[in-house]
């Protein structure tokens, strides 16, 4: 592999209405790389794959891909495509679908070579109507590997799939990966960008607010969120917990967020009338607003 | 013109039998209730009268036809299909013209079986080259109406296709002289007439039928009317980029 430049984003912005979808965005992804675009939904995401793609023309700023612009690399076969939802014929045969998209494509592998690496060879015969969400995902997957692209574009691939066929999706793409293809995938699921990214580019309101490995990412969301509820609980008492960082009520509930739960765990069992007590590890949205504060109180 | 895309819309077509089945089910019956009564003596503009409106049901069937395809077309933008199409190396001008053929094809069938209900039911004399000539010409006087279906499958949602494509065939067929014969309308409508392509393509179908020959003024008019609608088709689909 040559270490070129796949994709770059300059200052890329893009206002629906009143709702600046993306807010500037600098982004360069080199050959080779598999990058996640992490963020909650309405952060931009999909906007700024639009926007890489050529379907959406930015406001300001330019989108490079393989040094020309998206519709040149799209139609020299560069990038394969899996887009979120639609985009397929329902009426159509799984194996009438993927010969159509061959036969679009320049340079593609044979139909029979893509059914079985999405793992759709037995649907061939099936109507996509037909099909469940996570069958129809797989379809689109097909679609996006024929052309033998350089670069695989993914936005939220997994959503609609139970988690089997999740894990199932994930060694589909992880045989492309190993190909050497670049990749860039969107998603919600901090999890997902964890395993299967080299690097995480993480996005709120329309910016990349971090841009690092996902364990740099996850290091600022460590720990877990306690909820539970303790009749007159003594806030303050709480709060100076060692290893609490926030507390939070909503009238009898006590919403704690913790660096280090087994602690508070066993201070609320032994010392509180505490019940109905939930532990769950820090989401997504922990990680937004952990990072954005962050960046806010250093700016 | 993209070969498996055009291949891949046949099988879906003729899997859609019913679509294909009512395609020729209205212009026979148009035929048989207007052709078969009309005295045997009648005649048209120097064609027999029922050679005539043998031709004009021929035409309005192979022209619903084609402008049928326009339902396809709004459901596929409908499902998010036309952003799959711009994220290949397809190119515009392929599309179009695969659409086109494609409802060239669909306009086959109906014509074929109105020009065999008038030979069969409606004894109808020509001449094997007349025959020839009146069928090529009447199919090829299709393409403005494959364009115009294209439009339509580009301008219109998938609740609204159908009857907009009903009322603009009817509108179409109706003043552009297939039902009722553009000699016969008061003056202001023979006006009107000639501002549709059904009256053109009529003109040219019915030149093949009569001594004069093939009217290449009107031929060139079909011609214009595709290639305008064409462009306009060309230019939404380069447009079209909704999410599904």
């Amino acid at each position: 592999m040559t270490t070129q430049t796949a994709v770059t984003l300059t200052g890329v912005t893009k206002k629906y209405g009143a709702v600046q979808a993306v807010a500037g965005v600098d982004l360069t992804i080199r050959a080779g790389e598999v990058v996640a675009l992490l963020g909650p939904n309405g952060a931009g995401k999909s906007t700024t794959i639009e926007m890489l793609l050529g379907l959406v023309r930015p406001d300001q700023g330019s989108v490079q891909v393989y040094g020309g612009t998206p519709t040149d690399a799209i139609g020299a076969g560069q990038v394969g495509v899996m887009l979120q939802s639609g985009g397929i014929i329902e009426d159509a045969k799984v194996g009438e679908l993927i010969n159509l998209v061959a036969g679009l494509h320049k340079n593609p592998m044979p139909v029979g070579e893509a059914l079985d690496r999405a793992g759709i060879a037995d649907l061939a015969d099936r109507k996509m109507k037909g099909l469940s969400g996570g069958q129809k995902q797989r379809v689109r997957f097909a679609m996006a590997i024929i052309p033998q692209p350089d670069l695989i574009v993914l936005d939220e691939p997994t959503t609609g799939m139970d988690v089997e066929s999740r894990r199932d999706f994930w060694a589909s793409m992880h045989a492309e990966t190993a190909r050497g293809r670049t990749v860039l995938f969107a998603t919600h699921y901090l999890e997902e960008a964890d395993a299967y990214a080299d690097r995480v580019v993480l996005m709120r309101h329309g910016k990349v607010v971090a841009d690092g490995t996902a364990a740099q990412i996850k290091a600022s969301v460590s720990g877990r969120r306690i909820r539970a509820t303790v009749p007159g609980a003594d806030l303050a008492m709480l709060a100076s917990l060692p290893g609490v960082r926030n507390v939070e009520t909503r009238g009898d509930v006590v919403l704690l967020q913790c660096a280090d739960s087994d602690d508070t765990l066993r201070y609320l069992l032994t010392n509180t009338s505490a019940h109905d007590i939930e532990v769950t590890s820090a989401d997504l949205e922990d990680a937004v607003l952990a990072i954005s504060a962050e960046q806010e109180s250093a700016a | 013109m993209n070969r498996d895309y055009l291949i891949f819309d046949i099988r879906r077509t003729l899997r859609n039998r019913r679509v294909l089945i009512f395609s020729m089910l209205m212009p026979i019956v148009l035929f048989l209730i207007f052709g078969i009564t009309l005295p045997k003596d009648a005649s048209e503009g120097g064609i027999s009268a029922i050679a005539y409106v043998m031709v004009s049901m021929g035409m309005f069937g192979s022209m619903s036809a084609a402008m049928s395809s326009g339902g396809v077309i709004a459901a596929e933008r409908d499902g998010g299909w036309n952003r799959t199409l711009r994220l290949t190396p397809l190119k515009p001008q392929a599309y179009v013209i695969t659409k086109v053929l494609l409802s060239l094809l669909l306009a086959i069938p109906p014509l074929v079986v109105v020009f065999l209900a008038g030979l069969i039911f409606g004894h109808v004399h020509l001449s094997a080259s007349q025959w020839i000539t009146v069928a090529l010409v009447s199919w090829l006087g299709a393409l403005p109406f494959a364009a115009i279906g294209l439009v339509i499958g580009y301008v219109a949602k998938p609740d609204s296709v159908q009857p907009i494509t009903g009322l603009a065939t009817m509108l179409i067929a109706a003043f552009g002289g297939l039902w009722l014969p553009v000699s016969q309308m008061p003056s202001l409508m023979k006006h009107i007439a000639q501002l549709t392509p059904a009256y053109w393509t009529g003109q040219t179908s019915r030149s093949a039928l009569t001594q004069s020959g093939l009217d290449t003024h009107a031929l060139l008019v079909v011609l214009g009317w595709t290639v305008v609608l064409g462009m306009i088709g060309l230019r939404r689909f380069r447009a079209d980029t909704a999410r599904a």
